[in-house]
């Protein structure tokens, strides 16, 4: 009597044990579907994705990488003030200009306000917050009434963009030194 | 005797013909073909060594740390424009920007980043009523934490830190919940609208590991913004950290321990 009791007992039990094997047989092969395969490789995060980030491609140059191909421009703008000022700043990043080693398309050389525009970003005194040593700070329209010139003049009309005190220097230079013009 | 001169003379100047077709036609090949023009693989190396370094992780000889002079910033924007070319942000989103700080007689405090300084700032802050006391910039960008909170509460392991350091974001797992977005105490996270995914700066990984300055620190005019390897003791940032100089970090009470150090930073900014 207890005996048959017992078996009918094992059934039931043998029963949930199995249904817990399949289920957990379900959930590792759901599981090695659904993980990525560098999952875990590193940590709790897909291994490839570094793999991803670093082969993201780079569209900004270097001021080196833009001057080996302008060897004029370098000259004027290793030689200057300006010779930290990026290259892709004003002019727009390298891969828009250069792929594959082929020039596919010219960047845009900055025109009139434009470029008043990009000298007053750094240049502005009425700012203020800028360091007088590290930068020289002019005031518009003052700076054009100082100097004794038209208040319609654009900065490159007076300043090299490349190296703003080039052709200041160079009248100088003509005039005579120590002279204050220009 | 004539003849064979007359003859030597002829070959001569078929040569020199032969020569001289030749040396055009490779002259204009030369011309056509661009030789030794600027690839993004051949840019010169900034970050010494950092090419022979190929494993999936930077070596554990270099531990890299940022560095923010806001003594020096000009608030000029380059880092902001840079930034955006990289990587393509879209509008009204920024991996990196700068702000402005002005504080009047009265020690009120404002602060502004029109566009995320991304036009620079053209125009002074004119709807303060005392008259100016101070003003600085503060570019703020990702502060790559030791102990990063956007890690903890990503649900899906999207987002993770290197071992190098560095904290990623994967986008082919993000779900763009959001948790981190909410979690970073610095708010350098955001949604991006055209890959629906988290995104934020990540110090420029995939220029590092090519031996290149963040775009930001290359195209800094004023040196504001540093990078270096803080094992190497000749590199401007160890120097930095070893030297007498107010350098602090955002938010030190929030336990994530930054990697992104502030020079000069002010009582108002922390």
């Amino acid at each position: 009597m207890q005996q048959e009791y017992r078996s009918k007992s094992y059934s039931h039990i043998i029963r949930i044990i199995l249904i817990l094997i399949a289920v957990v047989g379900v959930g590792v092969v759901v599981r090695a579907m659904v993980m990525p395969k560098s999952f875990g490789e590193f940590g709790h995060y897909r291994g490839d994705a570094v793999v991803d980030e670093i082969n993201r491609p780079i569209r900004n140059g270097t001021n080196a990488s833009c001057l080996v191909c302008h060897p004029y421009i370098r000259k004027m703008h290793m030689e200057g003030v300006h010779k930290t000022v990026s290259c892709e700043f004003c002019h727009g990043p390298m891969a828009d200009h250069v792929k594959d080693d082929k020039v596919i398309a010219h960047l845009p050389k900055k025109q009139g306000e434009e470029i008043k525009i990009l000298c007053l970003r750094c240049h502005n005194q009425i700012i203020r917050a800028r360091p007088k040593e590290s930068i020289k700070m002019i005031s518009m329209p003052k700076h054009l009434e100082d100097q004794k010139v038209r208040i319609d003049h654009n900065c490159n009309q007076c300043h090299n963009v490349h190296a703003p005190l080039m052709w200041v220097n160079q009248a100088k230079a003509i005039v005579g030194a120590g002279e204050d013009s220009k | 005797m004539m003849d064979i001169i007359q003859k030597e003379m002829s070959r001569d100047r078929r040569a020199f013909i032969k020569n001289v077709l030749g040396g055009t036609i490779a002259g204009s090949l030369l011309l056509v073909i661009p030789a030794g023009a600027m690839d993004m693989g051949n840019i010169p190396e900034q970050i010494p060594g950092m090419r022979d370094d190929s494993g999936t992780f930077i070596s554990k000889k270099r531990k890299f740390a940022f560095i923010v002079d806001i003594t020096r910033c000009i608030g000029c924007g380059s880092c902001c424009v840079a930034d955006k070319n990289e990587y393509q942000v879209p509008d009204g989103m920024y991996r990196t920007w700068v702000e402005r700080y002005v504080i009047d007689d009265e020690d009120n405090v404002y602060v502004d980043s029109p566009n995320g300084g991304l036009d620079g700032y053209q125009q002074p802050r004119k709807d303060i009523p005392h008259p100016v006391r101070d003003t600085f910039f503060v570019p703020k960008l990702c502060n790559m934490c030791e102990h990063p909170s956007c890690v903890q509460v990503c649900p899906v392991g999207a987002t993770f830190q290197t071992e190098d350091g560095f904290v990623l974001i994967d986008d082919k797992r993000c779900v763009a919940c959001g948790y981190c977005v909410q979690a970073c105490p610095y708010s350098v996270r955001f949604i991006n609208p055209k890959t629906k995914t988290a995104d934020k700066c990540t110090w420029c990984y995939h220029r590092v590991r090519k031996g290149l300055l963040p775009a930001c620190v290359n195209v800094c005019p004023t040196q504001a913004r540093k990078f270096g390897d803080l094992n190497d003791k000749e590199s401007e940032v160890y120097k930095i950290l070893h030297q007498p100089h107010v350098v602090s970090v955002l938010k030190p009470g929030m336990g994530n321990k930054p990697s992104l150090h502030y020079v000069g930073l002010r009582r108002e900014v922390v």
